[in-house]
């Protein structure tokens, strides 16, 4: 970790080698959860990307001016505050927000807004920190994607978009346990199994515990 | 000692105006926005459950407030009205408990029967409840039906694989119905 730390490299590394969901195994609640549509994982991406890059830059502005025996009530009031912004932005479009309205809330306990403030953005420079916001959010809405594309495919037999539908099997008989809480279970579990093969792979000779 | 927790208080107190003032602000710029698309969403479910008596749809704000003291889920009343204005029916706009919430409305006629209802928003599980919030042959047959209370399994059928969401709708139907006897036993 002695490497010198590049924008790039900042931003890519929240897609696989630390990606909040299949290596860090942060805020899986919401996404076992929501992952059963595609549209509302379009939306939720979009949302945890928008509050955690917002979050990580003004923490990362203001971390000299945060004393270390409160910085978890500021880091929450900071989050709480834009995941506020975007609740009420998401209230105009009803839509959106008939989907989404009971996860919206739930980012503030997200812990992979928390645990980036916390962990990272509270000793980083402005770029750094924008630029860990944008990696890690994408790296969860990329995760989230396909979870729901999975999920909903093999659930109920077709993805639909703003009532449109983009593929269909052509069946309605279809494990509905997918959509249901062991399918999240399950479809997490094989992705993350998935990921590790794959990155064990790539470096023959490493076994990691 | 005291000067560090004054210190600590103050930076705190600080981050706390500058949070709330920009959510003050956020609120002022979309709050007409969200007032104005819920209104429209309670107005186009009214129209819908009300059309098979043809009546238009009036919202009463008076009416709402009127009620929520006995129904605090009822989020919205119409009054349906027919060409020369008189009032020939209501739609109620209300949440029920299906697996989570169900918001939807139902339109009742003069009679105390139910003229139609529509789900406006669930929460339900895709693929389970949340199909059989849209099934046209288990919201059908509310039609029709009342004044007296229904029962799910005896007089409603309900949906295999959804018993929450049949049950919460059921109970929907049956708050729009005891709504419309409160207010016929009222006037």
């Amino acid at each position: 970790m002695e490497k010198e730390r590049t924008l790039w490299g900042e931003f890519i590394k929240g897609f696989i080698t630390t990606n909040p969901l299949l290596v860090l195994m942060v805020g899986l609640c919401s996404s076992l959860a929501i992952s059963t549509k595609v549209e509302n994982c379009i939306f939720m991406g979009l949302a945890v990307i928008f509050v955690l890059t917002c979050s990580n830059i003004i923490i990362s502005l203001i971390r000299n001016f945060i004393p270390d025996q409160i910085r978890i009530p500021i880091f929450i009031v900071v989050i709480a505050s834009f995941v506020t912004i975007v609740d009420l932005t998401l209230k105009t479009v009803p839509a959106v927000y008939e989907r989404l309205g009971v996860w919206i809330p739930l980012i503030v306990v997200n812990c992979i807004i928390l645990a980036r403030a916390e962990g990272y953005a509270s000793s980083a420079k402005l770029m750094h920190a924008m630029m860990d916001g944008l990696g890690i959010g994408l790296g969860y809405t990329c995760v989230l994607l396909i979870m729901s594309v999975f999920r909903e495919l093999f659930g109920t037999g077709k993805i639909v978009i703003f009532k449109r539908t983009i593929i269909s099997l052509g069946t309605s008989k279809m494990p509905v346990i997918l959509i249901l809480f062991p399918g999240a279970f399950i479809t997490f579990a094989l992705f993350s199994a998935l990921l590790q093969w794959y990155q064990q792979r790539r470096k023959p000779g490493t076994r990691e515990g | 000692m005291t000067r560090n927790v004054l210190n600590l208080g103050l930076r705190l107190f600080l981050v706390c105006v500058v949070a709330a003032v920009g959510l003050g602000f956020t609120y002022s710029v979309v709050k007409n926005r969200i007032a104005e698309q819920e209104r429209k969403q309670r107005a186009e479910a009214a129209e819908a459950v009300l059309a098979s008596i043809e009546a238009m749809p009036q919202e009463d704000p008076d009416l709402v407030s009127s009620l929520q003291g006995d129904f605090p889920d009822l989020t919205g009343a119409f009054e349906g009205l027919d060409g020369s204005g008189e009032t020939i029916g209501y739609a109620f706009v209300l949440k029920s408990k299906g697996y989570n919430f169900i918001t939807m409305a139902v339109g009742v006629d003069a009679r105390g029967r139910v003229t139609g209802i529509k789900v406006v928003t669930n929460e339900e599980t895709p693929g389970l409840g949340a199909a059989a919030a849209e099934k046209p042959e288990f919201l059908g047959q509310f039609e029709g039906r009342g004044p007296e209370p229904l029962a799910l399994g005896e007089n409603v059928d309900g949906v295999s694989s959804a018993t929450y969401t049949s049950r919460g709708i059921t109970n929907g139907v049956n708050m729009a119905l005891e709504i419309w006897r409160y207010l016929s036993e009222r006037s």
